[in-house]
């Protein structure tokens, strides 16, 4: 016995030693056999391979592997290439590298190999094909755990995790193949509850639409791959060239020349084009502080009032950014997918959407006579009409239960722009209401045999919250996007500490069985700068409430 | 018999078991209330400390704070001394937000109290879950009428009456003095003005002009004096100040300037003189003649018990500050949760606090010289005006030399003279 303890303690700093001296990253390419090629390294053993489609895999584990290994999902790649005339989105080529676990940066490998110099095993796919491809990726998850079995064959337990579309996949592969899982993290997770992610971002795309830009689609792409791609990167090239007009008209609040005749006769009221940016955000949800700004705080130097009248709408010009250009890749993806139009606001009252935001930020949107104003301005833009027989196909592209069957880590950004936070408090509402149904069953249970049985809590979810002040501005008065993200902003943007946090917590529960009382997540949460709050709650996602 | 032990052991267990989880589901009770120990009770407040919101309203923690030093110095509430932690949101929704979160979760405090504005208030109702956390949120100093409803914010209590209320009440006045005159409206464009407007048409009100603002704008230079421009080109012969007292120091800073007369009626949260004069003391006699409506005595009565207390405390506390309606306000906010506090016992809980507001709160002493309506079913405040005239000073005194109080509701009731009574003050202003 105590040989066997020296032995694990051996390799395991053996094992630590030779990953800070390796670190995982020389990894095989390409692997095109159905068995996967290995190299073991100073008693770290590294295998790359090939899924039955094609999808290349990467899986890890050092001599002192403890039976546990973790499968990453990794979040959303474009389906096409975008070249660098569109930067900052471009340039991207299509890529189906395989991803073994989360990378706080490019090429980070921190958390993979503190994990696996821990004993852990880790392993992810790059999937056959990108953006929406949770077919592909359920599919390629279940081959990959069968491969990780076959070859690390004492393998005892399984935790998947992702983050974004990864996060999806990952809830996915547990709804679907429980018997494959014992445990979850998903982390900044994406979901589409009765198509509200995509209503997130066509109702930002359609507002843009409305007020900037007739000419920006929101969906009705070409069935033409060619054709389709060019559509896309044009309509990021607007959606971007309309973004830096009204970044120039911020503080005048000059319109852009692209603008609707409705937008033109906004201008010509007087109401300033911020004023119309900020309520296309509220209406489509968009999170109103963003990476480097927080909406409340203004320039040195600035009029008293800019944190009042134009500070979230800067906020949200910087979020529509991200919703733009992913609006843009998702919607054409899912109408590809689906076969038609997956985007439907025909039925969408836009004016219910913002009426509890409307009073709290009054200055910034000009005045409740200018709100009535914005929104008359819709009628001029006919809404989009979905193809039923398209919307249909969506559940089975990208739908989840949502229900919570196995211990599960959730970690969530407040003001995430990309997977807004309302995904996460679905999943809480979700798990709430399903915690209380098996309350209500055990007590009736207990009526009859008279021995309660507790339900066990199978969700914890850890929050990045947003921190009330951190924008910077440069010497000219302009938000500085070079400086550090805020905390709780922005799209999974979590450090190797948070992600080893919710590693260390999820694994320990699977292990146990349960998660530890309140006391030790509460610590575990805030010494990496998380929170644990059940009592915390975000907006729900504005097409649901 | 041992398996009929056995038995009832296990039902025992079983029934154990059951209580012990509809007891973690009922509210927290007092050893698990944040914020109260058996000596000390604390509460926040988020107010514009700084910003454009500032002058005047800056003065309610202090004022608070000094009729809560009194108590404490004579023996607390129940054996508890309060302790009122401040926090500045600049007038900003979310930063009040942020700021109602830090009390909430890093200075645990019991409860809210005091919450200015409207648009502050209803964003830390929707953003920090006062109602599933359960925490009371005291006599918010705004007069939006939904944070009466009860279904809407369970924990939320208001101390003003409803600006519909105000509109009625200042409805039928403009019609029983000012018939057949061009009237016009400046008012805030939100929940604020769509109160009001909603009280004019009950009142059957209507103006030759109205002029809405965006809230904050009134500190944008070009707003005032667009506002005198309009009312000049109507020919308006009464205007109604339906605003922020820094609205109507706009209004009047730019009046003046134009050399434009009307007369001038202000709604009662915007006819704070102290506000107006440190904008600029030579507007102050700007006011004289104007009407105003108050539901507190007037801070120059010293006649009144309340406010020669309250002058008398406020002395010994900010020796180097005006005592005006800020003060009133924000001392008749701490008097009312004193009392509110009393009666709820020595067991004080979040859920204890609430039901007591709302089985006795209409009860409960108070400064005001109109009813109080808390009940089961509604959260709201005070419920009438008195209309006065504001003199030289700036000092708002009654018509007719005496309170005459109008009372009404926030839906279609009439507006009625009042015959309400206020009880006279607990010995020394303290909770007997």
């Amino acid at each position: 016995m105590k040989i066997s303890t020296r032995k694990s303690r051996f390799f395991t700093t053996v094992a630590a030693a030779a990953l800070v001296a390796t670190a995982v990253v020389a990894i095989p390419s390409t692997a095109q056999a159905a068995d996967p090629q290995c190299a073991t390294v100073k008693f770290v053993t590294q295998c790359a391979g090939a899924g039955s489609d094609g999808a290349p895999y990467l899986m890890i584990a050092a001599a002192n592997f403890n039976g546990t290994v973790f499968i990453w999902s990794h979040g959303i790649r474009p389906a096409i290439n975008i070249p660098a005339t569109l930067a900052p989105v471009g340039p991207y080529t299509i890529t189906n590298a395989a991803e073994p676990g989360p990378l706080t940066s490019v090429g980070d490998m921190s958390v993979v190999n503190a994990l696996v110099a821990a004993g852990y095993g880790v392993a992810g796919s790059g999937y056959s094909r990108q953006s929406i491809n949770a077919t592909e990726a359920l599919k390629a998850n279940v081959e990959l755990i069968a491969a990780f079995k076959k070859k690390f064959t004492t393998t005892s337990k399984v935790i998947a995790w992702g983050n974004s579309l990864g996060a999806m996949h990952t809830q996915k592969l547990v709804e679907t193949n429980p018997e494959l899982v014992d445990g979850a993290v998903l982390a900044c997770p994406a979901a589409n509850p009765n198509d509200a992610l995509i209503a997130y971002f066509g109702d930002a795309l359609y507002g843009f639409k409305a007020y900037f830009d007739p000419s920006i689609k929101v969906g009705g792409y070409s069935t033409d791959p060619v054709v389709r791609q060019q559509e896309q990167l044009a309509n990021i090239g607007k959606v971007l060239t309309v973004l830096g007009k009204l970044s120039a008209g911020l503080s005048s609040g000059a319109w852009p020349d692209t603008a609707s005749p409705a937008g033109k006769a906004l201008q010509a009221a007087g109401i300033p084009s911020r004023s119309a940016l900020l309520a296309v955000g509220l209406m489509a949800g968009i999170p109103t502080r963003s990476k480097h700004v927080d909406g409340t705080s203004g320039p040195t130097g600035a009029a008293e009032t800019y944190p009042l009248a134009v500070a979230p709408a800067v906020a949200i010009l910087e979020n529509m950014g991200t919703v733009g250009v992913a609006g843009t890749l998702l919607l054409a993806d899912g109408e590809l997918l689906a076969g038609g139009k997956v985007y439907d606001n025909s039925k969408t009252d836009y004016a219910a959407r913002i009426s509890a935001e409307r009073d709290i930020f009054s200055f910034a949107l000009s005045g409740n006579s200018a709100v009535d104003g914005i929104l008359a301005a819709l009628a001029a833009t006919p809404r989009e009409t979905a193809d039923a027989s398209a919307v249909a196909k969506i559940p089975s592209l990208i739908g989840l239960k949502g229900s919570i069957t196995k211990p599960t880590v959730m970690i969530a950004t407040e003001s995430d722009e990309y997977t807004p936070a309302s995904i996460a408090q679905w999943y809480v509402d979700n798990y709430d209401a399903q915690f209380a149904a098996a309350k209500d069953a055990a007590i009736a249970a207990a009526k009859k045999s008279r021995n309660y049985q507790a339900p066990v809590k199978k969700l914890v979810t850890l929050w990045a919250k947003t921190a009330p002040k951190y924008s910077k501005f440069t010497a000219a008065g302009s938000p500085d996007l070079s400086a550090t993200p805020g905390a709780g902003t922005g799209h999974c943007l979590y450090t190797s500490a948070q992600w080893l946090a919710a590693a260390k917590m999820i694994a320990s529960a699977v292990n146990t069985g349960k998660f530890p009382n309140q006391g030790p997540i509460v610590t575990a949460a805030k010494k990496v700068g998380l929170s644990y709050d059940n009592k915390f709650r975000v907006p729900t996602f504005k097409a649901l409430s | 018999m041992i398996r009929t032990n056995r038995r009832k052991l296990a039902l025992t267990s079983a029934v154990l078991a059951v209580v012990a989880m509809t007891a973690s589901s009922l509210p927290a009770q007092a050893a698990s209330d944040p914020g109260v120990t058996s000596t000390s009770i604390k509460l926040g407040i988020t107010v514009p400390m700084t910003g454009i919101a500032a002058p005047g309203y800056n003065k309610i923690p202090g004022a608070m704070k000094a009729y809560f030093d009194y108590v404490n110095a004579n023996g607390g509430v129940n054996g508890r001394k309060i302790t009122l932690v401040i926090k500045d949101d600049q007038y900003i929704p979310t930063t009040a937000v942020a700021k109602a979160n830090e009390l909430i979760l890093k200075d645990k405090v019991f409860a809210l109290v005091g919450t200015l504005g409207t648009a502050s208030t209803k964003a830390i109702s929707a953003s920090t879950q006062l109602a599933k956390r359960g925490i009371p949120s005291l006599f918010v100093n705004t007069g939006f009428s939904g944070f009466a409803d009860k279904k809407a914010y369970p924990t939320t209590f208001s101390i003003l009456p409803s600006y519909q209320m105000e509109a009625k009440i200042m409805g039928k006045f403009l019609k029983d003095k000012y018939d057949g005159k061009k009237l016009a409206l400046i008012y805030q464009d939100d929940d604020f003005g769509r109160d009001a407007l909603a009280g004019f048409k009950q009142a059957g009100v209507s103006f030759t002009t109205a002029i809405p603002y965006a809230s904050g704008s009134q500190s944008l230079p070009a707003t005032g004096a667009g506002w005198i421009s309009k009312l000049k080109a109507a020919g308006t012969e009464v205007t109604v100040l339906f605003g922020v007292s820094s609205a109507s120091t706009a209004a009047l800073a730019n009046a003046y300037a134009a050399g434009y007369k009307t007369q001038w009626v202000l709604g009662s949260v915007g006819g704070d003189a102290t506000t107006i004069a440190a904008s600029n003391k030579a507007y102050v006699p700007l006011l004289f003649g104007a009407k105003g409506f108050s539901f507190a005595p007037a801070p120059s009565d010293s006649a009144d018990e309340y406010v020669k207390l309250f002058q008398s405390i406020y002395a010994s506390a900010q020796p180097t500050q005006t005592f005006d309606n800020n003060v009133v306000a924000g001392m008749s906010n701490a008097f009312l949760a004193v009392q509110a506090i009393k009666a709820a016992g020595s067991n004080l809980t979040r859920a204890g606090l609430i039901k007591t507001i709302e089985t006795k709160g209409a009860s409960l002493a108070n400064p005001f010289l109109t009813p109080l309506g808390y009940s089961a079913t509604s959260h709201i405040g005070a419920t009438g005006y008195w209309i006065g005239t504001y003199d030289q000073t700036g000092a708002l005194k009654p018509d007719g030399g005496k309170y005459t109080v109008y009372t009404t509701d926030s839906g279609n009731g009439p507006v009625v003279e009042s015959s309400y009574k206020r009880p006279a003050m607990p010995a020394k202003g303290l909770p007997n």
